[in-house]
């Protein structure tokens, strides 16, 4: 499989929260305790990383990372805790992580959560139980495996774009005619299909479709130039000025002395 | 030294020592309980006040170091050299502040060094990382010639003297980075910034307004230490500093605006939000004001006009960086954040000890070329070598000032701390999850007690759909399903609201389970004496619950549970443990649960078919039957028993 992805269809979910629960199981995230850093109980916390929240017309729609093609949090993180790997998945390293929270404040889905009551914090989120479904303990993620519904399943992500467009084609009526996550932020991992607008469900209408780290590159690539260029343009005017100044005083031999300065101090004996 | 100067000093520095007394104390307590118990940041808001004000602001304050070793070391205008010293000072400083609110901020502070051997170019905030290094670095060596002046080491000074300009010109080019770069670190961020705010242009915004800050700083740092140590103000420098800072502010007031009007937002500086008004007032304190002042004729030339402008300069800026690194960002994320009283005591206290620093480098060592002179309380006090009676000198000096007052602030810090955590810890808890409304169809299957609660999409609903609450009872991600309209059409429709919903009274928004099913709760006198004794073995049995020569009283004898362990189990659901009072049976909830539930869990995970089996529906009928609620079925019953 070359890149995992996760398919959820709004229109067949039930709402029950069994892959929140094996979420919790799996990943042993602990008991939720829901405290003063969480925006409401049911938001994703450092001990939830998914979760379902209310869509209009009583639809439920799952949140979990994204798992962008182009993350902006790993793009973000300054020692490379959290990096997309081969397979697809964000996968996060707290032995690394040196507590910025700038992946936080990049995250264009706001789902990255943090362990605030702890001492030793970590960045929290959905990993795409990454390492059990490398080692082989699992085949697939424990939230879609638990899925009654059949609402959210695990695939390639080429082969559930193919899925996404064939159930379009096959009852246009029932689906909006968009795939989230095709091209949002330069597409993610995490695909939606849904007969109701999914804005206020964790897809805002302000995301664009470009790759959100490419909004940096400018500036980044500016920096040697920017280093190197100002570098040279100060020396080159000290010199400049410098010299004129020389030239100026060697010129009228009345000129008042440089001001200021300081001399070496006298060792003492 | 006159009386009044010596006293305004001393005071000033016992105050600034309290602050880092304080902050000295906030910040064990910071390591001691995370970030949450101390500060007021939320998973919307995960940068506060150290971020937006000791870094942010931190770093631009810290501008006027490069531009004034510019001034004189590139564009050779020495007239200005009496102010390198002390800007470099204060940019070191700035920059150590930085260095201090990070490690307080950072979560993980012991993995900041990964950033060196770690490449990520792509990351902005790598490269503020290492312009702060790098530029710290220089600072040092950039100031090193005043310590090594003060310690006559001439060797070692003439060596960094002739590496002057190479030191000016790389902190030059590192500030450039630097500053710029701290506009960088939100500029991949749009859908968290408030569009008066947000600019792919961020980075040079935050590079030209260091410019004219850094300016100003040099004129407010000099009135302020001029107030303290009495001295005179630079009155000859200081106003062509504000002028040229006055055209750097025009600027960068024309490149904002006319990036707004260049996307097309600058309509909404008149939108009358209030972040069109923080806007309005952000930009008449950092530019407006003070480049009217610096440039009108009648007011350039007054001290005190000038000081203010400068001072107002500082203001519009700090608040500036802060509103990028977090005030702006709460449009967006809807979320609320005030700083907590740790958050603040920590900020302030990073500043008063940079401010202690900056004073003991003035005091002894050449940063001014005229030095202060030395104040009387640091002449230690002189005693008779023989008696040990004091003999000239305070009895009360500087040093023990100084301690008091930093005993004194860790002591109100401990206390403010600790109020804090206990007050984040324990008050604001929130309630456990909403319930959230699923669709369920209720299916009767002829032949079986149990009818089935079936979970459906919201898109599969039909006429027989039934509304059902998903209850949360623990939070800790096990779901009761409450059948909403059930409990509606028995308590007597649309006009039974107001049994559960108390909508009148604050803080009462429903009525908890537990008010109509109390009989769960209750423990219940169900004792059969005989049938016991009958059991046990007649009389001889009497010792198995009622110890030797006591009483044959209720209260005396053995607990049943000593007997009956396995059926008084966990407690579950909403009730807290309880104790089972002797002669008393457990109320029949526990008991039966504790019969039940530890089975119907286990089937629950071991078969995917059997989801629901062990909420409750699985074994409690409704009004199905037109039984009262809750009653156990007896199909259930019956398998207990066997």
């Amino acid at each position: 499989m070359s890149a995992w992805a996760i398919l959820t269809d709004v229109t067949k979910c039930i709402g029950c929260e069994e892959c929140v629960v094996a979420c919790k199981r799996t990943n042993d995230t602990g008991e939720d305790a829901p405290e003063r850093w969480q925006g409401s109980p049911e938001d994703l916390s450092s001990t939830r990383w998914t979760t379902i929240v209310s869509a209009p017309r009583g639809r439920s729609v799952r949140l979990h990372c994204r798992h962008c093609l182009e993350p902006a949090c790993a793009s973000a993180c300054p020692v490379g805790a959290l990096h997309k790997t081969p397979e697809g998945p964000v996968a996060y390293d707290p032995d690394i992580c040196m507590g910025c929270r700038y992946c936080m404040i990049a995250c264009p889905f706001k789902m990255t959560r943090y362990e605030w009551e702890s001492a030793t914090p970590r960045v929290r989120k959905c990993i795409l139980c990454y390492d059990r479904v490398l080692r082989g303990e699992i085949k697939e993620p424990a939230c879609t495996a638990a899925c009654p519904a059949k609402a959210t399943i695990f695939g390639d992500r080429r082969a559930l774009l193919a899925e996404a467009r064939r159930r379009i084609a096959a009852e246009p009526g029932r689906y909006i005619d968009h795939i989230w996550g095709e091209h949002e932020v330069g597409g993610t991992s995490v695909l939606y299909l849904s007969d109701v607008d999914l804005s206020a469900a964790g897809w805002p209408s302000s995301l664009r479709d470009g790759s959100y780290p490419a909004l940096t590159h400018p500036a980044m690539h500016a920096v040697p130039p920017a280093f190197l260029g100002v570098g040279a343009v100060m020396f080159g005017l000290s010199w400049v000025i410098g010299r004129r100044e020389r030239l100026a005083r060697e010129g009228d031999p009345d000129a008042p002395p440089r001001e200021g300065g300081h001399t070496p101090p006298k060792a003492e004996p | 030294m006159s009386a009044p100067a010596s006293t305004r000093l001393a005071t000033a520095k016992a105050v600034l020592w309290l602050l880092v007394g304080v902050a000295t104390a906030v910040a064990v307590v910071r390591y001691a309980y995370g970030l949450g118990r101390t500060t007021a940041l939320t998973d919307l808001t995960p940068w506060g006040l150290w971020i937006g004000l000791d870094v942010m602001a931190g770093v631009a304050l810290a501008a006027g170091g490069f531009v004034i070793a510019a001034t004189v070391h590139v564009f050779h205008r020495e007239r200005f050299h009496s102010l390198v010293r002390p800007a470099i000072l204060t940019a070191f400083l700035g920059y150590a502040a930085v260095v201090l609110g990070l490690l307080v901020d950072l979560g993980r502070p012991w993995n900041i060094w990964r950033m060196t051997v770690r490449w990520q170019p792509t990351s902005a905030l790598f490269e503020v990382g290492w312009c702060v290094m790098l530029y710290l670095t220089v600072l040092t060596l950039e100031f090193a010639p005043v310590v090594f002046e003060g310690l006559k080491w001439s060797r070692a000074f003439a060596l960094l003297k002739r590496a002057t300009l190479p030191l000016v010109v790389v902190g030059i080019a590192l500030s450039t980075l630097h500053q710029s770069s701290l506009g960088t670190l939100l500029v991949i961020a749009p859908g968290r910034l408030h569009p008066l705010w947000y600019s792919p242009i961020l980075p040079l915004l935050f590079l030209v307004s260091a410019i004219g800050l850094g300016l100003a700083t040099v004129v407010a740092e000099d009135v302020t230490t001029t107030w303290l140590y009495h001295r005179q103000p630079e009155w000859d420098l200081l106003p062509s500093l504000t002028r040229a800072s006055a055209v750097v502010l025009l600027a960068y007031l024309a490149l904002r605006l006319g990036d707004l009007a260049f996307r097309g937002s600058l309509g909404r500086v008149l939108e009358g939000s209030w972040w069109s008004a923080l806007f309005v007032v952000e930009l008449l304190l950092s530019v407006v004001v003070p480049v009217l002042i610096f440039l009108f004729p009648s007011t350039r030339k007054s001290p005190a006009a000038l000081s203010a402008g400068a001072f107002l300069v500082i203001a519009g800026f700090v608040l500036d960086r802060a509103t990028v690194g977090g005030i702006a960002h709460l449009a967006r994320t809807r979320d609320s954040y005030v700083p907590a009283a740790t958050e603040i005591s920590i900020s302030l206290g990073i500043i008063a000890a940079m401010a202690l620093v900056f004073m003991f480098f003035v005091e002894h060592l050449g940063v001014w070329e005229t030095p202060p002179p030395a104040p009387d309380h640091f002449r230690p006090a002189v005693t008779d070598p023989s008696s040990s009676v004091r003999l000239r000198g305070p009895w009360f000096g500087a040093v023990q000032r100084s301690g008091l007052a930093w005993v004194i602030g860790a002591v109100l810090g401990l206390g403010l701390a600790s109020a804090e955590v206990s007050h984040r810890s324990a008050m604001r808890r929130t309630p456990v999850a909403r319930p959230r409304t699923v669709a369920v169809d209720r299916t009767e299957r002829p032949g079986q007690l149990l009818h089935q609660l079936r979970l459906v999409p919201a898109t599969a609903a039909s006429e027989t759909t039934e509304n059902a609450l998903l209850l949360s009872a623990s939070g800790g991600g096990r779901y009761v399903l409450f059948e909403h309209d059930q409990h509606q059409k028995r308590l007597g429709g649309v006009s039974s609201c107001r049994r559960c919903h108390h909508l009148n009274l604050p803080l009462d928004k429903a009525t908890p389970c537990a008010s109509c099913h109390r009989d769960m709760y209750a423990a219940t006198d169900i004792f059969a004496h005989a049938r016991h004794v009958a059991t046990l073995g007649d009389n001889a049995s009497c010792p198995r619950c009622h110890p030797p020569a006591s009483a044959k009283t209720r209260e005396a004898s053995t607990p049943c549970a000593s007997c009956h362990a396995a059926e008084g189990g966990e407690p579950i659901g909403l009730a807290a443990a309880r104790k089972w009072a002797p002669g008393l049976a457990p109320g029949y909830r526990d008991s039966l649960h504790a019969l039940c539930i530890s089975c119907h869990r286990a089937e629950e995970a071991r078969t995917a078919r059997a989801p629901y089996l062990s909420r409750c529906p699985a074994c409690h009928r409704g009004a199905a039957t037109g039984d009262e609620d809750l009653r156990i079925r007896e199909g259930a019953v019956l398998l207990a028993k066997r």
